[in-house]
């Protein structure tokens, strides 16, 4: 793994965290982004870390 | 005492943070015109609410061109006058006390807000550009019901806005022969004069009368209404000042002795109001 | 060889893990009511009828601001005392007294609270915790709030009788930091809360009690928030003295400077009490001036806290450094994250700056008109009292219960996964909060659905905003169960290999670099009593003059059923009592 466990959490907490927020802040400038929109882009970035700390390191075990 | 460079950078610039936030705040609160919910009123002890000038009868009164006071009273569950009615492009105070306990007023999406504390009145001033319908609630906690604790408040058109009331008062019954007279008061509640014809209407007769109500007061219109023209049986009747409308229902006898059974019936109206109050206490 | 708390002081690690027992049962009971009311008002789940949401309100702000906070404060500070002193107290009877005095304080408050579930007792309190008259409790639950807030003032009494009994035996040394936080912070707790008991003392519980016909609402609302804004402070100071004692150690290395937190703590005491009428700008019946005035003193008060922030990032800079950290902000990898203590103290700060500038927003009392009492103030509570005090509360445990019991953590990643789970709700349910009251959405109602209007969502709907807020505070549901599992395994956990030693680290600059007048404990207090006097005594001067001191004819509005015999009882159970104590 790229990343170590606590690592990778603390990351996507942040990531979601950062989400939420930006939608926000998005949303003051009338940038009005979908719920929907949200939860895929969140899923997908998410998704796209986690594969990337499992996948790109090769050997996979040393956490 | 011995301070770091670094934190005294850092203190010096949460100074001025500090004192920048005052000054915007002031310039915000000053600068602008919007001053605090303050001391400016009497108190008024909430069993004083009834016999007041102001409160007694909650209402939005004109004061001046475009201006208005509302005088609200808040009380578990409710608010009164509800809706409250203001014109567009208007500059309004509310006055606003409670009945009871602690309440909040809050105009919902703006910033019209305030406390009502019983004892006290609070006062604040909201000018009112576009008609609107917003909608107010209590934003204190007040009780079980809270929750169920709203109001309205409809900012309407200017040409929309008009202060008049009209109350019409005539007999039920009149006998064969008899004359009768239906009384109409307009109330104009605005501050020029209102300046209109009111018509009156039974059967196939009608009466125009114009009138004259000088600002804030109001005029009493008679008509006089000969019962031999109309003819025995119910006759409908209207009286219409403007966008008021007023009506009832005249009953021509050939003589009085149906009086005891009208008695009765009004008299089983009110046994059945009289249950009705009865049965919410209980519950 | 093993240096834990519990090897030191074992009579001391059994009481403060009694307190602590107690601070976490009443979280338990506070989230669990939380839940019920995150579904509630969102229309997702009512367990409740809407009026029973009151008396779940009610015991959520009890439970979790009182009895959670406060028992937790007071265990730590019977820590921070015992091991910075290096002493017990002088008499531990009287340790357990005043333990005990909260606890009975904080059983009838509960019982006044809880029995409003249950419709055969004739006793409630569905006041919420800021008890605003006329809204009206059972006596009871007066009585318990007075009898819980004495205790604390005992625990006081009881920490500054050690730290005098250890200056008479260390002539001529500074007061130890730890000492020094929890002795401020009691001079500012004894200044403020004479508000509250002023309040139910000489008005709300005789008025209860129908010894008087009549209350001035404002006098107590205004007695009430003379308190209401000091008591942040005292579920905030805990947390303070965590990051400052606890957090550099934590990050590997050791506190930056003594002198500023002591500097911190005396702004504290100088400051928190002053402010209190910024909770009441849209108060009739006081004059804007004074308003004016408490706005700059709590501008004024970001000032410790904009120190605090300094501090603990420097401390926590200092240790990446020593644990190899190299770059301008590559030293934030070096930090040791996967430790829940460090994490969650670290997060609950973040969220705290954060909340803070929120807090500006309420403080400002041109725009607090649009958020007063809206949902933006539980928005802002929750990241403040909720995430900075309450996260660093267990994310502290983490690492003083292991302390306290010499067991090794159990579960120390679930750890890790609870104060992140407890970051990202808050995040989604204060987000949630603070844009639904900025459409007007209130606070403090069962059913914030009317049929007269609809919100005016600028992006995205009610339904939404309501479904993260349920999100959120499921989360947090979660979160918290997984601390209390936690503690209980670690409890119980017989693996007593490896736990962290319990010494703390020196700061970096001493005590030494700050002059001793620091240490001038009644110097501050005396400047801060005359602080409060300036703001106070014009004010309450002019609502006593308004509405009298018993108001103007304003009767109870009782939350509780009326004519109670209950109510008879206490009376004369309280008169019976006066009368053996005058004997």
């Amino acid at each position: 793994m790229r990343l170590t466990l606590p690592r990778l959490l603390l990351v996507i907490a942040f990531l979601i965290v950062i989400l939420v927020e930006f939608r926000t802040v998005l949303g003051f400038f009338d940038i009005a982004v979908p719920f929907t929109t949200a939860v895929i882009v969140g899923v997908v970035v998410i998704g796209a870390l986690v594969l990337w700390s499992l996948l790109s390191s090769g050997e996979g075990s040393n956490e | 005492m011995r301070i770091h460079t670094y934190e005294k950078l850092w203190l010096v610039a949460a100074l001025v943070l500090i004192v920048g936030f005052i000054a915007t705040i002031t310039y915000g609160s000053v600068g602008l015109g919007i001053s605090m919910i303050d001391d400016s009123e009497e108190t008024l002890s909430p069993d004083e609410i009834n016999d007041d000038e102001r409160f007694g009868e909650p209402r939005v009164e004109q004061v001046g061109e475009n201006e208005y006071e509302a005088y609200v009273v808040a009380q578990t569950f409710i608010f009164q006058p509800d809706p409250i009615e203001v014109p567009a492009n208007s500059r309004v105070t509310f006055y606003v006390t409670s009945r009871d306990v602690i309440h909040g007023f809050a105009v919902v999406g703006t910033n019209t807000n305030t406390m009502v504390i019983p004892g006290e009145v609070s006062t604040l001033t909201v000018e009112f550009d576009e008609p609107d319908e917003y909608g107010i609630v209590c934003n204190e906690y007040c009780g079980d019901f809270h929750h169920t604790m709203e109001g309205q408040l409809t900012v309407v058109p200017e040409a929309e806005f008009d202060m008049t009331e009209l109350e019409a008062e005539a007999d039920d019954e009149v006998e064969l022969g008899d004359e009768t007279t239906v009384t109409a008061t307009v109330e104009n509640g605005a501050l020029n004069d209102l300046e209109t014809t009111a018509t009156f209407e039974i059967g196939d007769q009608t009466v125009e009368e114009d009138v004259t109500v000088a600002g804030q007061d109001t005029e009493e219109l008679a008509f006089t209404v000969d019962s031999t023209e109309l003819g025995e049986g119910d006759h409908d009747w209207t009286v219409t000042v403007d966008d008021h409308e007023e009506s009832g229902t005249l009953t021509v006898v050939e003589d009085l002795e149906g009086e005891d059974e009208t008695g009765a019936d009004t008299d089983g109206a009110n046994g059945t109001d009289e249950d009705a109050e009865a049965g919410d206490t209980d519950a | 060889m093993r240096n834990t708390f519990v090897d030191a002081y074992p009579d001391q690690a059994r009481f403060i893990r009694r307190v602590f027992a107690t601070s976490f049962t009443a979280f338990a009971v506070g989230a669990f009511f939380g839940l019920i009311q995150a579904l509630h008002r969102t229309d997702i789940l009512r367990v409740v009828e809407s009026p029973t949401y009151y008396t779940v309100l009610t015991g959520h702000g009890v439970f979790l601001v009182l009895s959670f906070t406060i028992f937790f404060l007071v265990g730590v500070y019977q820590w921070a005392v015992t091991d910075s002193l290096e002493r017990r107290p002088v008499d531990m009877r009287f340790t357990w007294g005043w333990y005990g005095l909260m606890v009975l304080g904080t059983l009838l408050a509960a019982f006044a609270i809880l029995a409003g579930f249950v419709e055969s007792i004739d006793v409630s309190a569905n006041t919420l915790f800021t008890f605003y008259a006329p809204l009206q409790g059972h006596p009871i639950f007066y009585v318990g709030l007075v009898l819980f807030v004495v205790g604390t003032w005992l625990a006081g009494a009881d920490w500054f009788r050690s730290w005098l009994a250890w200056k008479g035996e260390h002539p001529g040394e500074r007061i130890p930091l730890p000492t020094f936080m929890v002795l401020t912070t009691m001079i500012m707790w004894y200044i403020s809360s004479i508000g509250v008991a002023v309040a139910i003392l000489a008005f709300i519980l005789p008025w209860s009690l129908g010894i008087v016909d009549s209350i001035n609402p404002t006098l107590t609302r205004t007695l009430f928030w003379y308190f209401g804004h000091p008591v942040v402070y005292f579920w905030l100071l805990p947390a303070y003295l965590l990051w400052y004692i606890l957090l550099p150690k934590l990050s590997g290395g050791r506190l930056f400077s003594d002198p500023l937190a002591r500097v911190v703590f005396i702004l504290f005491i100088l400051l928190s009490t002053p402010v209190g009428i910024h909770h009441q700008y849209l108060d009739p019946g006081i004059a804007e001036g004074f308003k004016f005035i408490v706005m700059t003193n709590t501008m004024f008060l970001l000032l410790p806290s904009f120190l605090t922030a300094f501090t603990v990032v420097a401390s926590m800079e200092h240790g990446a450094r020593q644990r190899g950290g190299t770059g301008y902000v590559g030293w934030l990898r070096a930090l040791p994250w996967r430790e829940p203590a460090f994490t969650g103290m670290a997060l609950a700060g973040l969220v705290f700056a954060f909340g803070g500038f929120t807090g500006i927003v309420n403080a400002g009392m041109n725009i607090n008109y649009l958020v007063h009492n809206s949902l933006w103030v539980p928005g802002h509570i929750h990241t403040q009292v909720g995430t900075a005090s309450a996260l660093t509360f267990m994310a502290g445990s983490y690492w003083l219960v292991p302390q306290l019991t010499g067991n090794r953590l159990v579960g120390r990643s679930i750890g890790l996964v609870q104060v992140l789970l407890w970051f990202i709700g808050i995040v989604f349910m204060t987000n949630s909060m603070y844009r639904g009251g900025l459409v007007g959405i209130p606070r403090r109602t069962a059913e914030p659905q009317y049929e007269g209007f609809q919100y005016e969502v600028a992006a995205g709907s009610v339904g939404e905003l309501n479904a993260q807020l349920a999100i959120g505070g499921i989360l947090l549901f979660i979160s918290a169960m997984l601390f209390l599992a936690l503690m209980l395994l670690t409890l119980f956990n017989r693996d007593s290999e490896p736990v962290d030693n319990r010494t703390i680290p020196a700061p970096l600059s001493g005590p030494e670099d700050s002059p001793a007048v620091l240490d001038n404990l009644k110097l501050w207090a005396a400047i801060a009593a005359v602080l409060v006097l300036l703001a106070y005594t014009i004010p309450l001067a002019s609502i006593v003059t308004r509405g009298g001191l018993f108001g103007p004819d304003i009767g109870p509005f009782p939350v509780t059923i009326e004519g109670s015999g209950s109510i008879e009882l206490v009376r004369m159970g309280l008169e019976f009592a006066l009368e053996t104590v005058s004997r």
